[in-house]
């Protein structure tokens, strides 16, 4: 996916910055904080993590969410919006 | 602006959560829990262990797992291995086995989902977690009571066998579970209860001398130099021996009597400051006690406090206390009774809990009785004690 249809989306600005912030949530605590519904939600984390922007832990019916480790795209990320919000 | 000065250095070194670094009288316990889980260091994984340690109010139990705890810690970062200790008290959390794996959990996931699954899925989750990081944990359920009262056996019995249960993989988890009387474990099934019991430390409760080195301990680490006399511990020391040799009550008082010093601006934490701040903790006497004794044990009791609020003394003989109330009589301008009537109403006094008495024995010179007024103020005494007499002289 191109950068520009990557983050074409606010809400998936809103989903890195507030994992940026929490550190790691499952999908229905992401939806609550961002008002939207599940299904949304999981859409826009499934094409964050393809991008390799984020990564997902399972633990049995549980998923958690968080920033990418070691991802160099996820640090890119990171630092653009730290810099846009100082 | 007055300048504030303080008798302490580090008040939070009495604060019920601090782990002192040495806990005294308490070396054997400590070395016999390192023993049992000496194995952990030596074969990690290969097996886990369950301890209980029992014992009354104030005799250390929590502090004696959370100093093993961190000690075994940095003992097994040192060999390279990864093991956590995390404490819980099972009270905090109603007693439920899902609330207290949901906050284990959230040490390592702090924004683990609250809802959804049961307590089962949830120690799955933990095992998954410690699996992942090669992980030992070594959980200290502190007040298990709690937990056992709740979910009886079924809880224990997830805890200690689902891990055994798993196939091929490592056991990545030991329990502690502290608890205040093993009369509670009689609610457990005979199979649980026999593999938590095989392991026990008992903790005796502190004797006066002991409670003295602890309370001198705490002393050194919260206190200025010279601002706590051997005096007001030997009395916290005496009071905290009283109260069941409760340890905890003892380092809450000299916290407190701290507060009553620094209050009234003082130099140094006196026994006076010690019975304000043991009448502010326990319900002392009571009004209606005081307006129930008669007259003469009114102006007795009267010389005694009056005896405490001048001096510094811990403790009066009863022929001090004699003195005293024949000074009080004459005040009264009434004939004061006999040596016998007031060995009387020193029993009366000492059975309502106004004051506590002790026969000591000095050598050949035969005994005397000492009496100790500790649980209330002699101000606060002396001042009720006026306010009736004055009524009925």
């Amino acid at each position: 996916m191109n950068v520009e249809d990557v983050f074409s989306s606010k809400l998936r600005i809103k989903i890195v910055k507030l994992l940026m912030q929490m550190g790691e949530l499952n999908i229905s605590e992401i939806a609550r904080r961002l008002g939207i519904n599940h299904n949304a939600a999981s859409k826009h984390l499934q094409v964050l993590e393809e991008e390799g922007v984020l990564q997902q832990k399972v633990f049995g019916r549980i998923r958690l969410y968080r920033i990418k480790e070691n991802s160099p795209k996820a640090k890119a990320v990171q630092n653009l919006i730290e810099i846009w919000e100082q | 602006m007055p300048q504030y000065r303080s008798v302490f250095k580090d008040e939070t070194k009495l604060d019920i959560s601090y782990v002192p670094s040495k806990l005294p009288h308490r070396d054997s316990e400590l070395r016999l829990l390192v023993e049992f889980f000496s194995f952990l260091l030596k074969f990690p994984a290969k097996m886990s262990q369950r301890v209980i340690i029992t014992g009354d109010i104030g005799t250390g139990k929590t502090a004696l797992s959370q100093r093993f705890g961190t000690d075994i810690t940095r003992e097994a970062s040192k060999n390279g291995m990864n093991l956590r200790y995390v404490h819980v008290n099972c009270r905090e959390y109603r007693g439920s086995l899902f609330i207290i794996l949901h906050h284990i959990i959230s040490v390592f996931h702090p924004n683990f989902p609250k809802r959804g699954y049961a307590a089962e899925e949830l120690l799955r989750n933990l095992l998954q977690i410690l699996d992942e990081e090669n992980m030992h944990l070594i959980l200290g359920l502190d007040e298990f009571d709690s937990l056992v009262e709740r979910e009886s056996s079924e809880a224990v019995y997830k805890l200690t066998r689902l891990q055994e249960m798993r196939q091929n993989k490592s056991q990545r988890l030991s329990l502690i579970c502290i608890l205040r009387d093993l009369k509670t474990l009689s609610r457990l099934d005979a199979s649980t209860r026999s593999t938590l019991q095989s392991n026990l430390i008992s903790l005796e409760k502190y004797s006066k001398e002991q409670l003295r080195d602890i309370l001198n301990d705490r002393v050194s680490l919260a206190f200025k130099p010279l601002t706590v006399s051997e005096e007001t511990v030997s009395l916290i020391a005496e009071l905290a021996s009283s109260e069941g040799g409760n340890a905890r009550f003892g380092i809450e008082l000299l916290w407190r009597a701290g507060k009553y010093a620094d209050a009234e601006n003082l130099d140094a934490v006196t026994l006076e400051c010690v019975r304000k701040a043991v009448s502010s903790i326990i319900p002392t006497v009571r009004k209606s006690d005081l307006a129930s004794l008669s007259f003469h044990e009114k102006l007795f009791l009267m010389g005694i406090a009056r005896h405490f609020k001048e001096g510094e003394n811990a403790h009066i003989s009863l022929s001090e206390a004699e003195k005293a109330y024949h000074i009080v009589c004459e005040e009264f301008n009434i004939e004061p009774h006999s040596h016998t009537q007031l060995w009387k109403y020193l029993h009366s006094l000492s059975s309502v809990g106004i004051i506590e008495t002790e026969v000591a024995s000095f050598g050949s010179r035969g005994r005397t009785t000492i009496i100790y007024l500790s649980r209330i103020s002699a101000h606060e005494l002396e001042k009720e004690l006026n306010a009736l007499l004055e009524k009925e002289a």
